[in-house]
């Protein structure tokens, strides 16, 4: 098996301080778009335009890609959250039920009852007014 | 059904920036025949009256010599085939890399870099690879022009249109590889590792913005490869600027010029240890290529191809003229490698990025629709499972695994 000695750059090949390209340029133009997007508390307050080097350009695109990233987890946790709270309102409702079963389930069985009918009938009403 | 075939799991994609095949692989040539790299007598005119022949020769840099970054926009490319002709009739030529070049500096001298390629031993990871396992004589970039389109059609099979920077794909018609793979029943698994947030992806207006799982980074592709979790379809970005780190400094290393060709070389060396470490190795496929050619020389004309779905306006393009998708871009380099690929292996066959969701869409998913005219048109590298495999077109074709394959010492 051949084993093939692969050099380093020198430390001088590294230049945070070059002038941004034209691809870097345009990456963070899309970026820019995306970040116009996002809430207001996660947008940077950087002027891409006064970037000028690749130092700099790297670090806006890491606050909006990571910015990117923050907004989406924060929406998938108040997706959990919602979901989370929907299951507590059915655990609490019971709770009710069990605790004052005369009163509280009544009154909110009457108004399921009465919604559920109103919606039926005219459902039902329906098809037979276009009939 | 060859075992190389039938072994296959995982395909990863690394696409570097801008260079061409001559300019990386031409200097083979010599002692490898059939990659079809520089040969004598291949010139440029050059712009004085005299119109001087300007030679390629092997004399490029890692760093410090392409400064100003050459014209790869449009009408550069456009100048770079057809040589300055704009005539109706016109046949493309390669004849106008000297003269593009020149346009930027206007230094006569300088303009004749543009010429340069590398002599193999100066970048030894590409040309091992590309004489190690197969090479493409003839993949093209997929327009004659810049970055993001080009790479566009690497993620969607179309830039929708465009042939500039500037892509915004909202409610266009066709889907990504990615989401393609991840909504297909039974679900198919696709990620997309660019290097660091510092640096992050290029696909960025779509699928980041709407899809940030599909994403991850360097350090979390080389534990996939560790732990042997890859996804079955892996696309690969290098990093795209100098920057520091708490960890110190991480230097570009996408072989964008004026980024080091040796950083890009460590890079690529980099990836191909991860996966041949990998305990799926057996299971990868793995394409090297570049987005686009960069401004660089390369002999080969792009050949015509299938018209695009769209077409750029004669205002869009920036030459007078319209643009119907309907011809490749420059050479470029591509090397695929696994290890079930014979050693000098050499394919003649004309591809271009569209040919990467044209592969992984037949090989994971088969018949897709609806996919652009140019990726249905487009050949493919890796044979499908399913069908009746043509021997001839079968690259992982050996019976047995290599146990020969390079290793890199970084």
């Amino acid at each position: 098996m051949t084993v093939i000695h692969v050099p380093r750059s020198p430390e001088s090949a590294m230049d945070p301080q070059r002038p941004v390209n034209a691809l870097l340029r345009a990456q963070m133009q899309h970026l820019q778009d995306a970040e116009l997007k996002l809430p207001a508390r996660l947008q940077t307050d950087i002027y891409v335009n006064a970037i000028k080097t690749e130092g700099e350009a790297g670090e806006y695109i890491r606050r909006v890609t990571e910015a990117i990233h923050q907004a989406h987890d924060g929406a998938a946790k108040n997706r959990a959250r919602t979901a989370r709270k929907g299951t507590g309102v059915i655990d609490i409702a019971a709770a009710a039920e069990v605790g004052r079963p005369n009163r509280g389930s009544r009154i909110a069985g009457k108004k399921k009852t009465r919604k559920k009918s109103t919606k039926a009938a005219k459902k039902k009403s329906k098809p037979g007014r276009r009939a | 059904m060859s075992p190389g075939l039938e072994s296959l799991k995982h395909i990863v994609v690394l696409m570097m920036e801008n260079r061409s095949f001559d300019h990386m692989l031409g200097g083979l040539t010599a002692t490898h025949p059939k990659i079809d790299g520089i040969r004598p007598g291949l010139t440029n005119p050059d712009t004085s009256s005299a119109a001087n022949a300007v030679s390629p020769q092997p004399l490029a840099d890692f760093q410090g010599q392409l400064d100003p970054d050459p014209d790869h926009h449009f009408p550069a490319v456009d100048l770079q085939i057809f040589g300055g002709d704009t005539s109706p009739n016109r046949a493309a030529n390669m004849q106008g890399f000297v003269k593009s070049y020149f346009n930027q500096r206007r230094d006569l001298k300088h303009s004749q870099k543009i010429m340069y390629y590398f002599p193999p031993e100066k970048l030894p990871v590409l040309t091992t690879l590309a004489t190690e396992f197969a090479v493409f004589n003839r993949w093209f970039a997929s327009i004659p022009g810049p970055t993001i389109c080009n790479r566009a059609f690497a993620h969607y099979g179309t830039s929708f249109g465009r042939v500039d920077m500037n892509l915004l794909y909202v409610n266009e018609p066709f889907k990504s590889i990615y989401n393609r793979l991840i909504s297909a029943k039974p679900k198919h698994t696709a990620k997309l590792y660019y290097y660091d947030t510092t640096s992050s992806t290029m696909e960025i207006t779509n699928l980041l913005q709407h899809q940030p799982e599909l994403f991850g980074t360097y350090p979390q592709f080389l534990e996939d490869c560790r732990r042997g979790t890859l996804p079955e379809y892996s696309f690969v970005e290098p990093n795209y600027n100098d920057h520091d780190t708490d960890r110190g400094g991480e230097i570009a290393n996408d072989q964008h010029p004026d980024h080091d060709v040796q950083a890009g070389e460590l890079y690529i060396a980099s990836v191909y240890n991860a996966i041949k470490q990998s305990p799926l190795w057996p299971n990868i496929a793995l394409l090297v290529v570049y987005d686009e050619h960069g401004g660089i020389y390369d002999h080969v004309v792009p050949p015509a191809c299938t018209p695009d779905k769209f077409t750029a306006s004669a205002n869009a393009t920036g030459t007078g003229m319209p643009f119907a998708f309907d011809r490749l871009g420059v050479r470029v380099p591509a090397i695929l490698i696994s290890a079930w690929i014979p050693k000098g292996t050499v394919v003649d066959r004309v591809f271009d990025h569209a040919s990467i969701p044209a592969t992984i869409t037949k090989f994971f998913l088969g018949d897709y629709s609806p996919r652009s005219p140019r990726e249905t048109s487009a050949d493919i590298f890796i044979e499908p499972q399913a069908a009746p495999v043509d021997p001839a077109r079968n690259l992982l074709s050996l019976d047995k695994m290599r146990t020969d394959c390079p290793d890199f010492d970084l």
